[in-house]
């Protein structure tokens, strides 16, 4: 009797696993290019991500010797290192910037990326380390986030999705993972920064940087942070702080793109050419100071010197 | 890292129409750290040539003190200023001596000579570490933005630049190619060597 | 970890150095001078390889001591520079090189004019109106681009220096306590209390 009833159920477990079942069956009938491309994310459907792992004995020592350029600046393959981010949280919201340069050793191989992930409407996420790495579990931290939204008909806290992507990469820690990244948001308690990296650390803050630029960032951020900044204040920080990186630091630098997430999710503000802010400023643009950031051109004509000036 | 990387730094030289001229950027860095946007890698040897050397920072400036002195002997021996194939010999031997432990610097020679009918011919050269000679009809660059500078240079460079288009032409190669590199720019400074004067201008570059 | 820190302002140099000696894990001394006075205006901060900073700072006052008697007036910032640098550039290629990084502040009486170098220990010199060695510097010179000011007051240019001070202490991990405080300007070289 029972089983009778559960061949026909739609709601029992075994019924939902038929329905997987299927539903993976189904798929093996089309190749992946009946759907288009699926971005890597086309094993989702069978459950779990996996990975095809290179045959070797020993797969992350295999994948360290090609990839890690600190012990061997000749080694094959160069992922891509070098960057500023910031975000901190404050009276009006967080406030996340970037820079935008990739480099492959001492090449620059692009001005132009794009280092904040948009996850959904309400959170964002920072990109350092490992381009892919970042780019792939943050959109698939995306899709969990939906899930999670549908499943339980309330959005997911900004606690909750860092957690999650924290548990997510620390499952592969000692694989080769590479990522130092800051997951912002607005939820029901306000403003959230978590700082969650591949070694598996996750720390909730009000100010975080990350990345090989994240000391000259935090030298000017530090002295202008204050709870009680303004909304045009905090952008300006923001993007200063991302300049000051970007002139110090030879791998970081280009542009600074900068985000404010406020109650009603994020808004991107702009993206700032950061030699253009050395010399001229941000431009038009509230908080700015509307005069170069750069020490020579702020300082121009002052002189420490007491010397009378020679007549000409 | 490489210790001809450690400080950053790039020079180009290039041929025109009875000029020449010279250009380095002006950073000087503590590997990714930039310390200072000041430091230029180009020095008058004569009026008529121009020394420029990319490299180990302390090197450029020991070496420049070194090339100051003998060519100030070799002015006083001589009673005549150094010419740029004369001068080009003693970058090479004077790197040459320390070839078991070499000043880590790439040397750039950019010059004049008169010749017999008492014309201006340009004259460009560029050395390893450890004197080699590479006499060049066109451009020559060193440091770490070497490889990106012959890049750019390839497709700018042509023959017979007056010398304001080559001004043009070296400046807008120097920008190009340290802006693709990590360790040089912050600036730029360039010589234009005629054979009546020389003209001296610092750029505005990207300053990240 | 070792941090040290100069400015130049309106006609002086702040030059500041923290006052540990480590050796491994232990604090062997909580107030050393690393500040020479290598002159009526001139200042030398010096940090790097244990024994070789103290040698080398002497050996390099008693040199320009020395100028200083044989020639009845001393020698000038820049020539003190260009030196300095000269003998650690040499040091480099000798059996032993010394390991002595060097912050340089000087006023210079004839051409009323302050004067700062930074001087690493390969012999890399640089002229700037503010320098940093050490960790510091990680942290500092974003901070002093943005808030240094070449015609500052004395106060301004201690405040700028508290700034670093601060900001090092609150994110570089280890992190030195105190810092000596030196003065120099037309008037000859002070201590300053922070």
């Amino acid at each position: 009797m029972n089983t009778f009833v559960n061949q026909f159920s739609t709601s029992s477990a075994l019924s939902v696993i038929r329905k997987a079942q299927a539903l993976v069956d189904d798929d093996e009938e089309f190749s992946d290019a009946a759907w288009g491309s699926e971005a890597g994310f086309g094993n989702l459907a069978k459950g779990v991500p996996s990975f095809s792992v290179p045959a070797v004995h020993d797969p992350t020592a295999f994948l360290r010797l090609h990839t890690d350029d600190h012990a061997d600046p000749n080694c094959r393959i160069k992922i891509q290192h070098g960057t500023t981010t910031l975000a901190f949280r404050f009276q009006g919201g967080v406030i996340v910037a970037v820079d935008s340069r990739a480099t492959a050793g001492s090449y620059i191989a692009s001005g132009t990326v794009k280092k904040v992930i948009e996850i959904n409407p309400y959170l964002l996420g920072t990109m350092a380390g490992g381009a892919a790495d970042c780019q792939y579990w943050e959109t698939y931290l995306g899709i969990q986030c939906r899930l999670h939204e549908l499943r339980n008909r309330e959005r997911i806290s900004v606690a909750a999705a860092s957690k999650y992507l924290s548990n997510l990469v620390y499952s592969y820690k000692g694989m080769g993972l590479s990522m130092g990244t800051m997951i912002c948001g607005w939820d029901k308690t306000g403003p959230a920064v978590f700082y969650v990296d591949s070694d598996g650390t996750r720390l909730k803050g009000d100010l975080f940087s990350v990345g090989s630029g994240s000391t000259f960032a935090y030298g000017v951020l530090d002295q202008g942070y204050r709870w009680d900044l303004t909304d045009e204040e905090a952008q300006e920080l923001g993007r200063r702080s991302i300049y000051a990186a970007g002139h110090r630091d030879a791998f970081s630098g280009n542009t600074c793109n900068l985000y404010h997430v406020k109650e009603d999710g994020w808004r991107f503000l702009g993206n700032y050419d950061i030699t253009k802010m050395h010399y001229e400023g941000p431009g038009d643009v509230p908080g700015s100071a509307k005069t170069g950031y750069g020490y020579d051109v702020r300082v121009e004509g002052r002189v420490s010197s007491a010397a009378p000036a020679v007549a000409s | 890292m490489s210790i001809m990387e450690y400080n950053g730094g790039s020079v180009i030289a290039m041929v025109g129409k009875g000029c020449v001229a010279i250009g380095s950027d002006l950073r000087l860095g503590n590997q990714a750290l930039t310390v200072a946007t000041n430091f230029e890698k180009v020095f008058p040897v004569t009026d008529r040539i121009y020394l420029g050397m990319s490299g180990l920072a302390t090197d450029v400036v020991t070496l420049r003190e070194q090339f100051r002195f003998r060519v100030n002997m070799y002015t006083i021996k001589e009673e005549r200023d150094i010419e740029p194939e004369a001068f080009a010999h003693l970058v090479s031997s004077t790197l040459y001596e320390r070839r078991f432990g070499p000043y880590f610097i790439e040397p750039v020679m950019a010059g004049l000579w008169k010749t017999q009918k008492g014309e201006h011919k340009p004259y460009i050269a560029a050395a390893d570490l450890i004197g080699c000679l590479n006499f060049a009809k066109d451009f020559v660059v060193a440091g770490t933005a070497s490889e990106k500078l012959f890049g750019v240079a390839e497709g700018l460079w042509e023959p017979d630049l007056e010398p304001e288009d080559l001004f043009e032409t070296i400046s807008q190669t120097l920008l190009n190619g340290v802006d693709r590199d990590a360790f040089s720019g912050w600036g730029a400074i360039i010589h234009v060597i005629t054979p009546d004067k020389v003209i001296t201008r610092t750029l505005k570059g990207r300053m990240d | 970890m070792e941090c040290s820190f100069a400015l130049t302002g309106k006609d002086y140099v702040i030059v500041a150095a923290d006052t540990t000696a480590a050796r491994s894990i232990v604090k062997m001394k909580g107030d050393e001078d690393k500040i020479k006075t290598l002159g009526p205006h001139l200042l030398m901060a010096y940090s790097g390889e244990p024994g070789d900073t103290v040698q080398f700072a002497e050996y390099v006052e008693r040199n320009i001591r020395l100028y200083q008697i044989r020639n009845l007036y001393p020698l000038r910032p820049a020539s003190a520079a260009s030196w300095i640098r000269r003998s650690l550039a040499d040091s480099l290629r000798s059996r032993s090189p010394y390991s002595v990084n060097l912050l340089l502040g000087g006023y210079d009486t004839a051409a009323q004019t302050p004067s700062l170098y930074w001087i690493d220990y390969l012999g890399t010199i640089a002229t700037v109106p503010f320098a940093c060695h050490g960790y510091g510097s990680y942290f500092a010179l974003s901070l002093l681009d943005r808030y240094h000011n070449p015609e500052g007051s004395l106060e301004e240019g201690l405040e700028t220096l508290k700034r670093c001070i601060d900001e090092v202490a609150k994110r570089l991990v280890v992190s030195p306590g105190k810092y000596k405080v030196k003065v120099v300007d037309k008037d000859g070289i002070r201590e300053i209390e922070l």
